[in-house]
């Protein structure tokens, strides 16, 4: 029995996985977007850009799930995201992208700021190009300040993946409690909540290694 | 023909006219003291001869060649911006070295960046270039170190290796000691009076008063935005023509 619900919580958790992996691969870097967005003395772009953070930070998580699913297909009486499980869980996919991604956002954009202009005037007057300036002189300065905010961030959404459920995305937390329905038995449940300890166990430890690897220089 | 030739700099920041009317040049070899209280504008012509701000008016001339005229309204693009800036150096008062490199990586990073751009410079002197200005400045046993590893003074003589690994006609120095006691100030005058030696054109704002007095060939008094006084070092620091220069320097002696 043990042997059959581990097997059976690690096939969930592995789709708990890629939802939390594909969700890092694209909120990343649509959340830099996002901060320059919001950082542009342009007001045509900043201020849409602010409104749209605020709207997804201020609103459920879960209830961006619903819409995200289902508006298309009531709006547009037209299923945009494809059928079956593997529709369901790209929408879930875009679902959590977005969201993480406006959250993303405001850490790089206090990282950003956080940076003296000083280091961007020392750059400028030795000739470097603005990109120069950004990939070679800020951006590691950046990596390290955030990695503390970066690091909670990270480790909530390992835990909101369950939140796809709503849409019916096959998770560990679903695939635990359908053992009370088909067997009677609790312990499963408390058994999804050993990977994700164990998962974020690990993740906590990668961070204290990369906040150790980023520890031979200090920022001001 | 003059290395430096300004006129007529005009720049405001909102209402405020923080230069007015400034102008002055300078001779290959010469080094040039501005001096003045808080908020008189030095800070400000400086940034505005390293391009971090754009006068509003006026023309900057190097070695005869213009590099700002606001008469001419095309607007500079970065990279032109990029190339004309290179005739000036230019050393901050709070340092601003990059912190995640070593002293010698400092320096070696624009330098490296430029040559990639110009095949014409040879990438392999230019570490050997940039030990050797590390031990000009008595640096040479601190090329590995990191920044957060070294005091203020030898920060501040890292920076200034830096600004003279892109061999700039004019060296500009912003306060260079202003963030420093008066122990890691004297082993950063000592460097720059060793430049002044070696004929380094260089601008210092500076509140040392002595030290601007001797090493420097001119001085300009500065106050309100506008050259209230000009002359020889020895003269306008010590035998004062100007009412307001003499009330300023009074609270030196």
């Amino acid at each position: 029995m043990f042997l059959n619900v581990t097997l059976a919580l690690l096939s969930g958790f592995l789709n708990t996985l890629k939802l939390f992996a594909l969700t890092l691969l694209f909120s990343i870097p649509l959340g830099l977007l996002i901060s320059f967005g919001s950082m542009k003395r342009l007001r045509i772009l900043k201020y849409p850009v602010r409104f749209f953070i605020w709207v997804i930070r201020g609103t459920p998580l879960m209830l961006q799930l619903l819409v995200i699913y289902y508006g298309p297909g009531i709006i547009l009486r037209k299923n945009i995201w494809g059928s079956g499980d593997t529709g369901r869980f790209i929408a879930a996919l875009v679902a959590f992208v977005i969201n993480y991604a406006c959250y993303f956002s405001e850490i790089f954009r206090g990282g950003i700021q956080s940076i003296p202009v000083g280091q961007y005037e020392a750059g400028q007057v030795l000739g470097m190009t603005k990109s120069q300036i950004f990939f070679r002189v800020i951006l590691l300065q950046v990596i390290k300040r955030i990695i503390p905010p970066m690091s909670n961030e990270i480790i909530t959404l390992t835990k909101d993946t369950s939140l796809a459920r709503v849409i019916a995305v096959y998770e560990v937390i679903w695939e635990g409690q359908s053992f009370i329905k088909s067997a009677g038995i609790i312990w499963p449940l408390f058994y999804t909540g050993v990977f994700y300890l164990v998962f974020s166990g690990l993740l906590t430890l990668l961070f204290g290694l990369a906040e150790k690897k980023l520890g031979y220089f200090e920022t001001k | 023909m003059s290395i430096l030739e300004v006129s007529n700099i005009k720049k405001n920041f909102g209402n405020t006219e923080v230069l007015k009317d400034i102008g002055f040049s300078m001779e290959k070899g010469d080094v040039l003291s501005i001096l003045g209280s808080s908020g008189s504008g030095k800070t400000t012509l400086l940034r505005c001869l390293n391009f971090l701000e754009t006068p509003d008016e006026g023309i900057i001339r190097v070695n005869g060649e213009t590099l700002f005229d606001s008469s001419d309204a095309s607007s500079l693009s970065e990279s032109e911006i990029r190339k004309k800036r290179l005739h000036f150096g230019l050393v901050f008062q709070s340092f601003n070295l990059f912190p995640q490199y070593t002293a010698l990586e400092n320096i070696t990073l624009a330098p490296s960046l430029l040559a990639k751009e110009d095949p014409s410079i040879d990438m392999s002197s230019l570490e050997d270039h940039a030990r050797a200005l590390l031990d000009q400045m008595g640096l040479s046993a601190k090329a590995g170190n990191y920044p957060h590893e070294l005091s203020g003074g030898q920060q501040q003589r890292v920076a200034i290796a830096r600004a003279l690994a892109l061999k700039p006609d004019i060296l500009c120095f912003d306060e260079p000691t202003s963030a420093l006691d008066p122990e890691l100030t004297g082993e950063v005058l000592k460097v720059i009076r060793e430049l002044a030696e070696k004929n380094t054109t260089m601008i210092i704002v500076t509140h040392e008063m002595g030290f601007a007095r001797d090493v420097s060939d001119r001085a300009i008094f500065m106050d309100g935005g506008v050259i209230v006084e000009e002359g020889p070092s020895t003269q306008v620091i010590d035998d004062p023509k100007m009412e307001r220069t003499k009330q300023f320097l009074s609270y030196y002696k």
